[in-house]
């Protein structure tokens, strides 16, 4: 059978909205990893001077890095508006779905655009007081990794959403790897008071532990989304198993 | 008063608040022309405690007023129920990106506030809020590029008879989005096209938006009174 064009896939919507998904993740991983080199963060317990050897180790990267997402960060609303649909899709209030899509929405400012801006000003003039150059280089990296709350709501609403969803859209484990989600957003509060150990910006905790669970959650939500999609039928009862694959599913068509 | 005779009311606000933002554009002494990049601290200190009345003044009109756009962009939003759509996701990815974009305006502006509300401090603190200012304001585009994607997607997919917005209005979004694009690049050159200052990241980003704004509001107004002629007509 030949698969639809893509204007005539009845999940087109949805489809645009996953591949533009991993478009986002995709270059915010690189701009974060590979060119700003941001990530892991830099040293909370650097001085002035060696905040500025820091901004000079990385003038272009972060100048370019941060400019791709001032191009395409706002793809990051096609995750956000697929988790809103797929609470839409639940036996829930329409409260969750609003609640988690108003939440991610507002956290975009102060939780990526702010980095942004306050590192593309700190690299655009190293000539800077070394000072002031240390006050941007604290902004950018306390707004990031600060900015918590909306994280920590907006992942127990969906956790919350899965736990009392009945038409089965996710799976309930997958409801308590929110409330990971969640957890890392408390532990890194202490990154706002300790400039070394664990719980600094960059430590073992507050670093290195949060992200490899965000990491992992969002790679299981992308896959799990990506099922969401495939079992989509458009009605609002229980979604259908997803239909066997390979030989079993050709002998199934054969027949019927 | 039902909710054709709010959304009018809402619609009709719009020159009014455009007036505002145009006065507000032109009483800002930074805009015409736009600073450069390239003034030194004593200068841009200077230009704070020459133009401290102006800035603050026009800058408090924007901060009032730039989130006026909300309210258009949720007519649009309101006009996309009525596209041949299945699912409401590409409306979602519009109301998540509506709030931002003009927020991270409302940022700058207190960050240009911030300048002028002592003009005496040491220059190098008043550049700072300048650049923190200028940075946000000219690359503070990636809600607004990905808005026109959103909205141009959205109506390219509307295959029905009679299409909520006509075909052409995509093509438009998607000009106006690369159109946009350049400013996000400002941080790397401090003089040139590309400069905050520059013909792409300043005038033609800032054509974009207004040419945007007026065209979308043109075209949304056309699809109100077709939808709310169908909704007087079934009373």
């Amino acid at each position: 059978m030949k698969r639809p064009s893509v204007l005539e896939d009845p999940k087109r919507e949805l489809w645009l909205a996953w591949y533009a998904t991993i478009v986002f993740y995709n270059i915010y991983t690189i701009v974060f990893f590979i060119l700003t080199r941001t990530q892991p963060p830099g040293k909370p317990w650097y001085g002035p001077e060696a905040v500025v050897g820091w901004f000079d180790g990385r003038h272009d990267g972060l100048l370019i890095g941060f400019a791709l997402i001032f191009a395409l960060g706002g793809l990051s609303a096609t995750s956000i508006a697929l988790i809103t649909y797929s609470i839409r899709r639940m036996s829930v209030s329409r409260a969750f779905a609003y609640s988690y899509l108003i939440l991610y929405a507002v956290s975009a400012v102060p939780g990526f655009l702010f980095i942004c801006v306050v590192m593309t000003v700190g690299a655009m003039r190293p000539d800077r007081s070394p000072a002031t150059q240390q006050w941007l280089y604290d902004l950018g990296f306390l707004s990031f990794s600060g900015t918590m709350g909306v994280f920590l709501v907006g992942s127990l609403i969906w956790m919350l959403a899965i736990l009392l969803d009945k038409n089965g859209v996710f799976p309930k484990w997958f409801g308590y790897l929110n409330l990971c989600n969640a957890l890392t957003e408390v532990v890194v509060a202490p990154s706002w008071i300790f400039h070394r150990g664990a719980f600094a910006w960059n430590g073992v905790i507050a670093w290195w532990i949060d992200v490899v669970v965000f990491g992992a959650y969002t790679g299981v939500f992308i896959y799990l989304l990506r099922s969401l999609i495939l079992r989509e039928d458009f009605g609002t009862g229980p979604l259908p198993d997803r239909p066997p694959s390979g030989p079993a599913r050709v002998a199934e068509v054969a027949a019927s | 008063m039902g909710r054709v005779d709010g959304e009018r009311i809402i619609y009709w606000a719009l020159p009014a608040v455009a007036v505002v933002w145009l006065a507000a554009f032109f009483l800002f002494p930074g805009f015409t022309p736009p600073m450069s990049p390239r003034s030194s601290p004593a200068q841009v200190a200077a230009f704070y405690r020459d133009h401290t009345a102006q800035v603050r003044y026009s800058m408090i009109l924007f901060n009032w007023f730039c989130v006026a756009l909300i309210p258009l962009l949720m007519l649009i939003v309101e006009r996309m129920r009525d596209m041949a759509h299945r699912t409401p996701i590409l409306r979602y990815c519009v109301i998540g990106v509506s709030g931002a974009a003009p927020i991270a305006f409302l940022t700058a502006t207190i960050f240009w506030m911030c300048a002028a509300f002592r003009p005496d401090r040491a220059p190098e603190l008043t550049q700072l809020y300048n650049d923190l200012a200028w940075i946000t304001f000219t690359c503070g585009v990636p809600f607004l590029v990905a808005l026109c994607l959103f909205l141009a997607v959205a109506i390219g997919l509307d295959q029905q008879d009679r299409p909520v917005f006509a075909r052409w209005v995509a093509t438009f979004n998607v000009v106006i989005a690369v159109a946009l694009i350049p400013a996000a690049f400002a941080g790397l050159a401090l003089s040139g096209p590309f400069a905050w200052n520059g013909f792409l990241s300043f005038w033609v980003k800032n054509v974009a938006i207004a040419s945007w704004i007026v065209v979308m509001a043109v075209v949304v107004g056309r699809a109100m009174d077709r939808d709310h002629a169908g909704a007087e007509a079934a009373l």
